[in-house]
């Protein structure tokens, strides 16, 4: 794979070209080489701030995961940076992870704890040491697991639960900037439904919201800013508001061919 | 149907690193263990050959039969001992021939050299039993319920296959994949032996072969366990969890726990207080003895040599009085100690055979000819050597001249009479130790190898009738 | 967050099925393994005082000095209970005499073979064979596990640094595992106290010393699980090594070292050593018996022109100090010969001890070696005990016999309970028999005191193994350490 020059191919529809300014969630020419040579990220750059929810789109592969877990640590950039609240993450992680919540694609606990126990543990790992066991009750049907879930081992637990729990520690640790990669895929339709409004009342309370996923029409519902990646590279990106009358299915098939048209 | 389910387990088996990287250690403890055994027993070879020597030696310079008051005899060593030590190197491997009297072994090689008795020795009982056991586990443990989990086994059952057909290839395939390649392994290592000096005669190639077929024996019993307990438990950690507590209760607790508790559960009367019964008993006849002795007189004064062998042959036959009344008190205890040992015996291998380990530990031992049996075995060969050599002193000197008879020598005065012929340690008779006859090692055997099948049998009827109730989702 | 991450590492070890599993497995093991050593010990005892008691019986039924023996028995000591080491493999017994050597024999695996079938389970074989099993099952996946089940992402995903999260992990299972064992070795230690075992201040010392290495071995393992699951990334294959680590260090290893030193440093064996003594021995003695000879035919020489009278009057008045002359001269040769074994004996001791510092030091190669060969020197169970034993007897029967040829002396002519042959061409031939009168009061026979085992003693011999078990839990540690600061979280 070619790579020339970056950000020809993206194409900026009104978003702020980036700056350092107080954005929560910040890329900035983000790029991750693996050992084996792989480019899986391209000079990245784009910001989620306050009270918004940025989607990234795209196939296996584009490189959303990596992203994500840039901005947790969990590898280090090849070069660029990403800042969470104008904190470099791979310079200061754990100052920079004191400020975000993470709900993976399938949430995986302590299978011998209890529901409880489990948000009970992540809570104070999180820093949050203040709470009570009616707190964790409270914040579990908030994101509606039932009752007498709550103290049962989370061994028996289907996916939905878990990723209801996973969404309960993110609320719980109530920090200002939440990563979530995939949160809905495997989830029934009405929990997906619940799911995303759970997400728009946390970007309601003023979180800045980075999530990934393959779900085209839950990205419009529900997203600020849409961005669509393919092979490493953002191919476009555009505020809700430009695309709301598009057919995004529509423009995502063009923009995924159209690039590889381009590198071709 | 049978043959693809035995081909997929093959090839599945195999295909794994675990596959390489268990197969490649058994090889090394396998071909290890014969190397040492073989290594082993060239050197106890060699020391038996020294001592025997140094033994003869001694003899040397004597001019007269009278003077050698006591032979000694040597175990000699065995290949197949040296395989599968068992007992051997716990018990003495010489013993004292004076002509009459009770014989002990002497000189047990952890005695004499108690650093090997800190770890002891690594011989194919011990990797059979420990090594390869946990190695069956370790690669059957997941046969069912490991398919179920990686849902291969749904998938599978989405075809017409007989559950009956599944089972039995599952256990055949997996069988073959581990037990063939340990085989060559034993193979291998066979044919080092000749190459490392020690030759083995028909008979011993038998037993070895026995040896090697209760091993399988036994490999099946905890593969055969494995596949079972998967086939009870739907989660592998479950089922890995129960076989390695099984594991170890039947390898390392079972064995030891029964004997020790069942051993001591029989009173069996301890050496000393039969040897203390004993040492009063001779030292009350020896007394009497004294008084006979000062009332002795000789037919005739005058030539002193007449005056000492008559005297001589009063004392051993004073000796052989002694002799017959402490046989008779001897032969009471020993019968005693005797009858409670093998209540003791009986007591504790039974419980002790409750474990396939302690089943195969005692047929394998019993083939080499290293189990309980060897120190009787040993002490009534050397008893019946006993007898042979009284026999040839009593041709040389005319009396029997040992185990606390007094024997005294004149020197003549004049010097004259010197030169005389020094004997011949070679007129001795030879030690010739006959190891315990074939029919009898391998009937000792017997009963384990059927412990060991009947074991088989119950896990594999187990595992079948577990896997046609199984839930498959 | 260091509270908060051994917090949660305890109740994730004690939440986990296996936990009660394997404890109450490994709870029943200990307390079978001191029952069963307790029950050993006892029976031990009763065993030596038995043999004590007939021995001293025999002692008093003598009716003569001069055939006045005894035996020397090895003490049970409570310390057996824990580690039998080579206690069952060792001679119990030696007779004590002027004529035979000191040598241990009559071990109890050679006297009972059934018990050396299946050997001994005490408290040090649990430890080393089923604890370092256990602490392996718990640790293989502290690491990769948590990977594998998706909780590393989500801890990492917060501000926890990694130093406090592998600290944590070490400490949570080794407070979850090791608090556990210590309700079983309290309940065998209250056993103790049951059946009243006789422990002094010292064997308290020991005892706890033990438990400390146990802990300490136990530990190892407990890293070494934790470096490995932070060096794979799946948790089956952290097992699949871990087992095999396991195998070797703890069955083969030990085994292999000593059985390497055994073929690389050929010791002689006993009956080439019994060979070259008796030898001499009977050289000696021939010498002796020829010198002898000479003597009488010189003494007779001064008889020649007497009457047979006057012949037996010399006689009389002579034979005490020919007899005396020719005890000396008796002594003097068995002095020869007990220098010459004593020479043998070190020799063989001095290549036996290379031999041994050889294996020993390759077999440390595994933990498991230097947990062992540690917990036999604090018991006192260690292979030292057979020359110890055989030393502190030697001097016993020094002891002993100038305490019997001092009697012999005092009860007049050292010659009672002997009988004497006389051959002389007048009388021809003449049995004196004994002048013993009944019984010989042995009230103040010396007592074979056996060596003492002083905790400090065994103390310092196992310092070297209780470093290097330190060496390589450190080791492990540190290495484990360094692998998960480096390790992928993802």
């Amino acid at each position: 794979m070619e790579t020339t020059s970056t950000n020809e191919a993206v194409t900026n529809h009104a978003v702020n070209s980036p700056s350092q300014s107080r954005a929560m969630l910040a890329a900035d020419n983000l790029t991750k080489r693996y050992e084996d040579g792989v480019l899986a990220l391209d000079h990245v750059t784009f910001e989620v701030n306050q009270g918004h929810i940025y989607a990234m789109l795209g196939g296996n592969g584009a490189g959303k995961t990596t992203t994500i877990n840039l901005f947790l640590n969990f590898i280090e950039p090849t070069e660029g940076e990403a800042r969470i609240n104008g904190i470099v993450t791979h310079k200061e992680p754990l100052r920079a992870k004191e400020k975000i919540a993470f709900v993976s694609e399938n949430v995986m606990l302590y299978p011998n704890f209890t529901a409880l126990q489990n948000l009970d543990f992540f809570a104070r790992l999180g820093g949050q040491t203040g709470y009570s066991k009616d707190d964790y009750r409270e914040v579990l049907l908030r994101v509606g697991l039932q009752e007498e879930a709550h103290n049962k081992r989370l061994k028996g637990f289907s996916k939905g639960m878990r990723q209801k729990c996973g969404i309960a520690i993110a609320i719980l640790k109530d920090a200002p900037a939440i990563l979530l990669d995939e949160p809905t895929s495997g989830l029934d339709p009405k929990a997906g439904f619940e799911f995303i409004r759970l997400l728009e009342s946390l970007r309601d309370e003023g979180k800045a919201i980075l999530m990934s996923t393959h779900d085209i029409f839950r990205a419009r519902d529900i997203a600020d800013t849409i961005g669509i990646m393919n092979q490493g590279r953002i191919v476009m990106q555009s505020q809700k508001s430009d695309i709301a009358g598009e057919d995004l299915e529509k423009l995502y098939m063009k923009y995924m061919a159209g690039y590889m048209e381009q590198v071709n | 149907m049978l043959k693809y389910i035995i081909e997929k387990e093959l090839r599945d088996m195999i295909s794994s690193t675990k596959f390489v990287v268990t197969f490649a250690i058994c090889a090394v403890l396998i071909l290890l263990a014969f190397y040492t055994g073989a290594q082993n027993y060239r050197v106890s070879q060699s020391q038996y050959q020294a001592a025997k020597t140094e033994n003869l030696r001694q003899l040397e310079g004597l001019t007269d039969w009278i003077m050698v008051r006591n032979f000694r005899i040597f175990l000699p060593p065995e290949p197949l001992a040296a395989l599968v030590t068992g007992i051997s190197n716990d018990i003495g491997r010489s013993v004292t021939v004076q002509g009459r009297g009770e014989l002990a072994t002497q000189d047990s090689r952890f005695s004499d050299e108690p650093v090997f008795a800190v770890f002891r020795f690594l011989d194919l009982d011990f990797i059979f039993q420990i090594v390869l056991s946990l190695f069956a586990i370790l690669f059957a443990y997941d046969a069912i319920n490991g398919e179920k989990e990686r849902g291969t086994l749904r998938l599978t059952f989405a075809n017409a296959v007989p559950r009956a057909q599944y089972i039995l290839g599952k256990i055949i395939g997996s069988f073959l994949a581990l037990a063939v390649p340990v085989l060559l392994a034993i193979l291998l290592g066979c044919l080092l032996l000749p190459l490392l000096g020690v030759h083995l005669n028909g008979d011993e190639w038998l037993r070895l072969g026995l040896m090697i077929f209760a091993g399988l024996l036994y490999f099946g019993v905890f593969l055969m366990l494995a596949v079972f307990i998967s086939s009870l438990t739907h989660r592998t950690s479950s089922s890995f969890l129960l076989l390695l507590v099984i594991w170890i209760f039947s390898v390392l607790i079972i064995p030891r726990t029964a004997v020790l508790l069942a051993g001591r559960a029989v009173d069996v009367p301890s050496v000393d207080e039969i040897a203390s019964q004993k040492n009063r008993l001779r030292s009350q006849l020896w007394s009497e003895d004294r008084k006979k002795m000062s009332e002795f007189k000789p037919t005739q004064n005058g030539d002193p040599q007449t005056m000492v062998s008559e005297f001589n042959k009063f004392m051993s036959e004073a000796a052989d009085e002694r002799e017959k009344k402490m046989n008779e008190l001897a032969s009471r205890l020993n019968e005693d100690r005797h009858n409670k040992q093998a209540v003791q015996e009986k007591l504790a291998f039974g419980l002790a055979r409750l474990s396939p380990a302690a089943a195969f530990s005692m047929a394998t031992t019993n083939l080499a000819g290293t189990s309980m049996d060897m120190k009787a075995h040993f002490l009534s060969e050397a008893q019946a050597y006993q007898k042979t050599y009284a026999e040839f002193m009593q041709s040389k000197t005319g009396m029997n001249i040992g185990g606390g008879a007094m024997v005294f020598r004149m020197r003549s005065g004049d010097g004259e009479e010197d030169v005389e012929k020094p004997i011949d340690a070679k007129e001795l008779p030879e030690f010739n130790y006959a190891g315990l006859p074939l029919d009898r090692v391998v009937g000792a055997a017997l009963p384990d190898l059927g412990i060991l099948a009947l074991f088989n049998l119950l896990f594999f009827a187990g595992a079948f009738v577990a896997f046609l109730r199984y839930d498959l989702r | 967050m260091l509270k908060i991450l051994i917090e949660k590492e305890l109740k994730a070890i004690i939440l986990s099925p296996k936990f009660s599993a394997t404890f109450s497995v490994c709870a029943i093991l200990i307390v079978l393994s001191v029952f069963i050593g307790l029950r050993d010990y006892q029976a031990a005892v009763a065993q030596y005082e038995t043999a004590t008691t007939l021995s001293n019986q025999e002692m008093r039924e003598q009716t003569s000095w001069m055939s006045l023996n005894t035996r020397a028995y090895r003490e049970p000591d409570p310390m057996q209970i824990f580690v039998a080491g080579v206690q069952n493999d060792v001679g119990r017994l030696s007779s004590i005499n002027a004529f035979s050597q000191i040598k241990l024999e009559n071990s109890n695996y050679s006297d009972e073979p059934i018990f050396a079938v299946f050997r001994f389970i005490d408290l040090t074989f649990i430890v080393q064979i089923v604890l370092s099993l256990f602490a392996i099952l718990f640790t293989y996946d502290a690491i990769n596990g948590e990977r594998e089940g998706g909780t590393l992402q989500l801890t990492f995903a917060n501000a926890v640094p990694r130093v406090q999260y592998i600290l944590a992990k070490f400490i949570g299972s080794w407070l979850g595992l090791v608090l556990p064992l210590l309700i079983p070795l309290l309940i065998g230690l209250l056993l103790l106290l049951l059946f009243r075992v006789p422990m002094t201040g010292d064997h308290w010392a020991k005892l706890f010393t033990l438990i400390g290495a146990s802990f300490l071995y136990f530990t190892f393992f407990i890293a070494l699980g934790l470096l490995v699951s932070a060096l794979t990334k799946r948790s089956t294959t952290s097992f699949m090594f871990l087992l095999v680590a396991w195998v070797t260090l703890v069955l083969i290893v030990p085994r292999a070292g000593v059985m390497l030193a055994g073929q690389i440093t050929p010791v002689p064996t006993v009956a080439e050593i019994d060979g070259q003594r008796e030898g001499y021995a009977k050289e000696r003695w021939k010498q002796h018996m020829d010198a002898l000879t000479e003597r009488w035919e010189e003494r007779n020489a001064g008889l020649q022109n007497l009457t047979a009278e006057e012949r037996e009057a010399f006689r009389d008045d002579h034979s005490w100090d020919w007899m005396k002359e020719d005890e000396e001269e008796r002594k003097l040769v068995q002095r020869d010969i007990s220098e010459y074994d004593r020479k043998l004996n070190e020799d063989l001791r001095n290549r036996k001890a290379t031999q041994e510092r050889l294996g020993f030091l390759l077999s440390r190669f595994s933990p498991a070696s230097s947990y062992q060969l540690a917990a036999m020197h604090l018991a006192g169970t260690d292979i030292s005990i057979k020359p110890e034993y055989e030393d502190a007897m030697r001097d016993y029967r020094d002891k002993f016999i100038s305490y019997r040829e001092q009697k012999q002396k005092e009860e007049g002519g050292g010659m009672a309970g002997g009988f004497r042959i006389e051959f002389n061409s007048d009388t021809g031939m003449k049995i004196s028999g004994d002048r013993d009168s009944g019984a010989i009061d042995v009230t103040d026979v010396p007592v074979f005191e056996a060596p003492q085992y002083r905790f400090a003693a065994g103390l310092l011999p196992a310092m070297p193994d209780f470093g290097l078990l330190t060496l390589y839990t450190l080791l492990a540690f540190a290495a484990g350490f360094v692998a998960f600061l480096r390790y992928d979280v993802r």
